[in-house]
């Protein structure tokens, strides 16, 4: 799950070596596409949705992104977050951990928000959140390995836990 | 638990402040250009500009140098003349299907001189395919790709709002529409972008009518160049028409834009390549048998009379209310598979250029492809059929529409 | 209401708060507005780098401090 453009399909095709289109232009993919990938000799699904900026779907591409994570409620899911808009990017991951789906998070875009300067410590967010982060950079490959690696034991988390680690909400 | 908009917010502030640190932002050639081709003052021409490159470099590259300067070659010089010889039996059924039907409903058999009179299987069929509209595709999505991987898309879509706001759309319904240039069905299944019930239906409506697929288009550069401005000046005006009628009489909302617009990022070679790989197999394997099913359809139909008796017919329609010569059935039977075939036929009729004009925009509004049509069916029936019955008034009354038009400008009767 | 250059939003009416926090869009939030097209047409604002487009009827509704 991610916003639209955010590299959701390059990573889909990454995976699965599947072949869905891949275009700089939000909302390229209409409709989910199913694939299979292996991790540690086991074959996982993987589904690529369309992108969609929240949970409360404005469109019918979203629409199909947010029906398909309520009717399947035993998944995992990568939420891709373009780096260089983290905020908006970590408002939708919060709302997918809110509902309590186990997440691990892809820093995507990473060259992007490199060459805009825009610094951002994983490992403190890592802890803050309670959730894998890690940097990505879909087109290159890089960090996908370490994202897979990591996909197996990723936990649902108490949002509570979350601001008692950020220190509350004021 | 879930927090409020404002606690989820409040939240993010105090995460981002201990993780993300914003150095100084430069801004970059990219924004510059980013910036003004979105201001209309500067965007507007660069658009111009853009479009212009794009049909250019389309008739050149498609029309000029491969069909002209190689396919055409190939195929009236050695393919035909051999095919002719060659193949078995000339006269008999097989052979009038498959290669030669040696002028259409004329007594005497005569050998075809080229490959879009023939009108076998494996002569024209194999030729409109791949000698005409294999080359415009592949350059078409080329260019496409180029448009869509730059990010130029979403910019397109900001100067082109207000106008689209006119029809009940708004300006991203530009990617529809322009997908739908390289053929229906991606174009229809992107009306999803779309928000509302109502402009779903007035976009896939409006691209099931009015919008000629990159088959289509690549052929009518081919057959009819010299017509192609009067055709699109025709559809684009029924577009505008059409989808305004349209915005008044479905209910429902059409609500403002309200979108993304990514920075431009210089397109990867293998993404470009890896699209029109995907294109160009997906031809070889979907449209080139339709194309061929069809011309031996149609050649099946003109051996057993239907055309001809379809022809006589719908006569009076085709005379009388759309001014075209009856021969058109056949086409508009053809044009049910594949357009392209469609036109290809239509130019060895006999006819008046406005009456081709004319013709050539019938095939277009006129029943969208089998593949565009199971496309429409699965986004909703409903949907279908009130689209169905748009297009048969859009038909009639748009055809009557251009007919009229021609009179009063003195080239039709 | 609206102007060019750079402002903070200090508030966005209703339900549209909901739409256009996905976009990071939100109050208290610096943002620079980079064209107006004419005959109403859509603005083109700046958000923490990121263009976004909003149609005008959307835009009046975010209410923007100008410096
Ligand atoms: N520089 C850079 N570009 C990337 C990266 N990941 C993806 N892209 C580019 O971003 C664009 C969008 O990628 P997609 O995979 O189509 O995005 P998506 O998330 O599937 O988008 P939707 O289908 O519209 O929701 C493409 O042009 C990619 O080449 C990255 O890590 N760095
Ligand atoms: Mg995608």
């Amino acid at each position: 799950m991610g916003h639209p453009n955010v590299g959701k399909s390059v990573f889909f095709n990454r995976l699965t070596g599947a072949n869905v289109t891949e275009s700089n232009y939000p909302g390229t993919t209409v409709d989910y596409t199913k694939g299979w990938m292996k991790i540690e000799g086991e074959d996982v699904e993987l589904v690529d949705v369309p992108g969609t900026f929240s949970l409360d779907p404005k469109d019918k591409a979203e629409d199909v992104a947010v029906a398909m994570l309520h009717e399947t409620r035993d998944v995992k899911v990568i939420s891709v977050i373009d780096a260089s808009k983290i905020e908006r990017g970590l408002y939708l991951a919060l709302e997918i951990i809110e509902e309590g789906y186990p997440v691990v998070i892809a820093l995507n875009m990473w060259d992007v928000a490199w060459d805009k300067n825009i610094r951002i410590d994983a490992r403190k967010l890592e802890q803050i959140l309670g959730v894998p982060v890690v940097p990505t950079t879909a087109i290159s490959g890089e960090g996908i390995k370490e994202l897979v690696s990591r996909l197996k034991d990723i936990q649902p988390v108490e949002v509570d836990d979350i601001i008692a680690n950020a220190g509350g909400l004021t | 638990m879930t927090l409020s908009l404002e606690e989820r917010w409040t939240l993010i502030d105090k995460i981002s402040r201990e993780t993300v640190t914003f150095g100084k932002y430069e801004h970059t050639l990219k924004d510059a250009i980013g910036e003004l081709t979105v201001k209309p003052l500067t965007g507007i021409p660069v658009a111009i500009a853009i479009m212009y490159g794009f049909w250019s470099a389309f008739g050149s590259f498609a029309g000029t140098l491969m069909t002209d300067g190689f396919f055409v070659k190939l195929f009236d010089g050695y393919w035909l003349p051999w095919l002719q010889g060659a193949f078995p039996g000339q006269g008999s059924w097989l052979y009038s299907i498959m290669v030669d039907a040696g002028g259409l409903g004329g007594s005497e058999f005569v050998l075809s001189d080229t490959c879009f009179e023939a009108f076998g299987v494996l002569t024209s069929g194999i030729f409109v395919a791949i000698g005409v509209v294999l080359p415009a595709i592949s350059i078409f999505y080329l260019m496409l790709a180029l448009l869509e991987d730059v990010g130029y898309m979403p910019r397109l879509a900001v100067l082109l709002d207000t106008v689209l706001h006119r029809v009940g759309l708004h300006g991203y319904a530009i990617v529809p529409t322009i997908l739908s240039l390289g053929c229906n069905v991606p174009g229809v299944a992107a009306t999803r972008i779309l928000e509302t019930k109502k402009q779903r239906f007035i976009m896939m409506t409006l691209l099931a009518i009015f919008i000629p697929c990159g088959a289509q288009i690549g052929i009518m550069d081919k057959v009819v160049p010299a017509l192609m401005g009067w055709i699109l000046l025709y559809l684009i005006i029924g577009y505008f028409i059409f989808g305004y009628i349209l915005n008044k009489v479905v209910p429902g909302k059409a609500p403002e834009f309200l979108i993304d617009v990514p920075p431009y990022r210089k397109p990867l070679m293998r993404n470009i390549t890896k699209k029109i790989w995907g294109r160009i197999t997906g031809f070889f394997k979907v449209a080139l048998p339709f194309v061929m099913l069809g011309c031996a359809i149609v050649n099946v139909l003109y051996l057993l009379g239907v055309i001809q008796w379809l022809g006589d017919v719908l006569a009076p329609i085709f005379v009388g209310w759309f001014g075209v010569p009856k021969e058109t059935a056949g086409p508009l039977v053809a044009a049910f598979l594949r357009k392209d075939l469609a036109v290809a036929q239509l130019s060895v009729i006999n006819m008046t250029d406005y009456q081709r004009i004319t013709a050539v925009v019938l095939v277009t509004i006129y029943f969208p492809c089998v593949a565009t049509f199971a496309m429409m069916l699965k986004e909703g029936w409903k949907e279908l059929i009130a689209a169905i019955g748009v297009l048969i008034i859009v038909v009639f009354t748009y055809g009557g529409l251009i007919h009229l038009i021609g009179i009063i400008l003195g080239v039709a009767e | 209401m609206n102007y060019d250059e750079t402002g903070t939003v200090t508030d966005i009416d209703g339900d549209l708060r909901k739409r256009v926090a996905g976009m990071g869009i939100r109050v208290g939030k610096r943002l620079r507005m980079i064209t107006k097209q004419p005959i109403k047409g859509p603005v083109v604002v700046i958000v923490d780098e990121a263009e976004t487009s909003l149609g005008l009827e959307l835009a009046e509704r975010i209410t923007v401090g100008v410096d």
